[in-house]
């Protein structure tokens, strides 16, 4: 690679000389117009022409010396730095997230430097994390998304056999109805996901009646909670708006409910608030199930994170990734206050619109 | 019978989506594409259309329109991959009647088919008949067994919305909303007089039953 941008040593001699001569030739001048005057002597052009030539080659040594000088320190306290900062980003570069710069190059180095070495290092091992996650996230998906599949398969090769029974055939098409279903809402959550990470929805935020999304969004379970004899209880303060993102708030909701209904026994209760705490709307999502221990709680709103998995089967572990990615972006805040084997709350805290 | 149109342009869950009316005691005929579709409409009549979005060349929004500007009352369902509110609403706007999200869940079209045939005959009659209960829209009158029962304009028309929509559950806004004038401040719980109100008139009404649902709404339960 070409050195960058830096000039050729002829180049700062040439400045240096510039420099010392002007210095020195001043000096000299003002001298000896001083020393003329006041003690009355006068040159003749044979000491002048040696005096020139003297106080050329001092300056011609001056200059030398200083380029010397120059060029080391210039080594030293920039070029050193720049190679090790410029090394390590094409590193990076090159997917290597472990490359770090040693806090010993910041030694001797211009000012400046010791602040951009950290911040590199800081950015490098954030970028580190994030690849972490993301293979994380790959090997996660492939096994959420192969699982199923692999299951619909060997259903349908099993089916081609002509002598199964009437009940085994009706078995193994139940299980693949059962598996396409689950692959179907992972598909639909893994691309609402992607669609709110990438931000290509922004939110529109429009004024509405929170108090009636909810009543509306938690009616859509009403045959879950009939079937599984589950008691509802609803407290909700009338006339509470907020602006938002409805399509979205509605997903927070739904996942809310949803997981609220999925993890509580028959004879189970499942409550849903909203009340207003000044400028806040805030609303409570509880459960008499199973509870979540604290171990489970610092992580259950990460992707693919499933507290329990006894209940794999029936979620995909995207659903509270995507309510918290949801209330980030629309400026709110979610929280879970839980008791393993008592139950669940999870609130929702949003600015009201007035 | 009622004669279904389903135009999908994948094969196989045209096939399967046929298969599955036809046993469901529906006459369902599949197309491929818009084209073949606008023929079939030209041959025979049908009571409903199930059509995707995304299909080659006339994509399903241009030809729901197109049916809907020669067919005003035909009930037509989307059927698509697309689950942004964007789409719904183009979908809406042309004059669809509903929207499913695929993969659909074939017990659900059938309900939702249902549904739609069912308030396609309560649009197209304005009548509405349960067992000795006759409601009829435009005299805005009910008759039980005979015998009319005397009702506002607006119990009538709470009454008719829940009827025709059983066992789906309404909020106090959503019954609200539709028939009470924009400028008129009633809370929603003017709503819960409205329903007692009913109740008491509908008392020997054998039936239905308006329920409450955890005090989020109500709804008509047929028996």
């Amino acid at each position: 690679m070409k050195k960058r941008g830096s000039h050729p040593v002829w180049s700062y001699f040439l400045a240096f000389f510039l420099l010392t001569s002007f210095v020195i030739t001043s000096s000299m001048l003002l001298f000896l117009n001083y020393f003329a005057k006041s003690a009355g002597v006068e040159f003749t052009e044979e000491n002048l022409f040696t005096a020139a030539i003297v106080t050329f080659g001092n300056a011609v040594f001056l200059s030398l010396i200083c380029t010397a000088v120059d060029i080391f320190r210039r080594k030293v306290m920039v070029d050193r730095p720049v190679r090790a900062i410029v090394e390590a980003a094409r590193r990076i570069t090159n997917g290597d997230f472990s490359a770090r710069i040693s806090s010993k190059t910041a030694l001797g180095a211009s000012e400046g430097f010791e602040e951009i070495i950290g911040c590199f290092n800081t950015m490098a091992a954030e970028l580190s994390g994030v690849e972490t996650l993301r293979a994380d996230f790959i090997s996660n998906v492939s096994h959420e998304l192969k699982t199923p599949m692999a299951v619909i398969q060997n259903y349908g090769t099993l089916l081609q056999d002509p002598e199964l029974t009437d009940g085994q055939r009706a078995e193994y098409a139940k299980a693949i109805t059962r598996q396409s279903r689950r692959l179907a809402g992972l598909v639909t959550n893994i691309l609402k996901l992607d669609r709110l990470e990438n931000q290509q929805i922004y939110p529109s935020a429009k004024r509405y009646n929170l108090g009636e999304q909810l009543a509306e969004c938690l009616l859509q379970f009403e045959d879950t909670w009939e079937e599984n004899g589950i008691d509802i209880e609803t407290d909700i303060e009338e006339d509470v708006f907020i602006e938002s993102d409805g399509e979205l708030m509605s997903l927070v909701w739904s996942n809310l409910f949803s997981n609220a209904l999925k993890f509580t026994e028959t004879g189970g209760k499942v409550s849903l608030s909203l009340k207003t705490e000044g400028d806040l709307a805030v609303v409570r999502v509880s459960d008499t199930g199973c509870g979540i221990s604290p171990e489970v709680r610092g992580h259950i709103f990460e992707k693919f994170y499933q507290g329990d998995t006894s209940h794999a089967a029936q979620g995909n572990g995207l659903g509270l990734a995507l309510a918290k990615r949801v209330t980030d972006i629309t400026g709110g805040e979610i929280s879970v206050e839980s008791e393993p084997g008592i139950g669940s709350t999870f609130t929702v805290k949003l600015g009201r619109a007035l | 019978m009622f004669q279904i149109l389903v135009v999908e342009d994948d094969r196989d869950l045209n096939r399967s989506v046929c298969s599955f009316l036809n046993g469901s005691g529906y006459n369902a005929v599949g197309r491929l594409n818009a084209g073949d579709a606008y023929d079939a409409l030209y041959e025979n009549t049908f009571d409903l259309i199930v059509s995707d979005i995304m299909m080659p060349g006339i994509d399903g929004y241009e030809f729901a329109k197109t049916v809907r500007s020669l067919n005003q009352d035909i009930p037509i369902l989307f059927m698509t991959a697309r689950d942004d509110l964007t789409s719904k609403q183009r979908g809406y706007r042309i004059g669809i009647d509903d929207y499913m999200v695929k993969p659909i869940d074939l017990d659900e079209l059938f309900l939702r088919i249902g549904a739609l045939l069912r308030r396609a005959k309560i649009a197209a009659s304005r009548k509405l008949e349960i067992g000795r209960l006759r409601l009829d829209m435009d005299g805005r009158t009910a008759v039980y067994d005979g015998e009319e029962i005397p009702m506002t304009a607006r119990e009538f028309n709470i009454l008719y919305k829940l009827l025709s929509y059983p066992d789906k559950t309404f909020t106090r806004t959503q019954l609200m909303d539709e028939f009470w004038d924009v400028g008129t401040d009633t809370a929603p719980r003017a709503v819960d007089v409205y329903m007692t109100k009913l109740r008491g008139k509908f008392d020997k009404c054998t039936e239905f039953e308006l329920r409450t649902v955890h005090g989020l709404g109500y709804k008509a339960v047929l028996k």
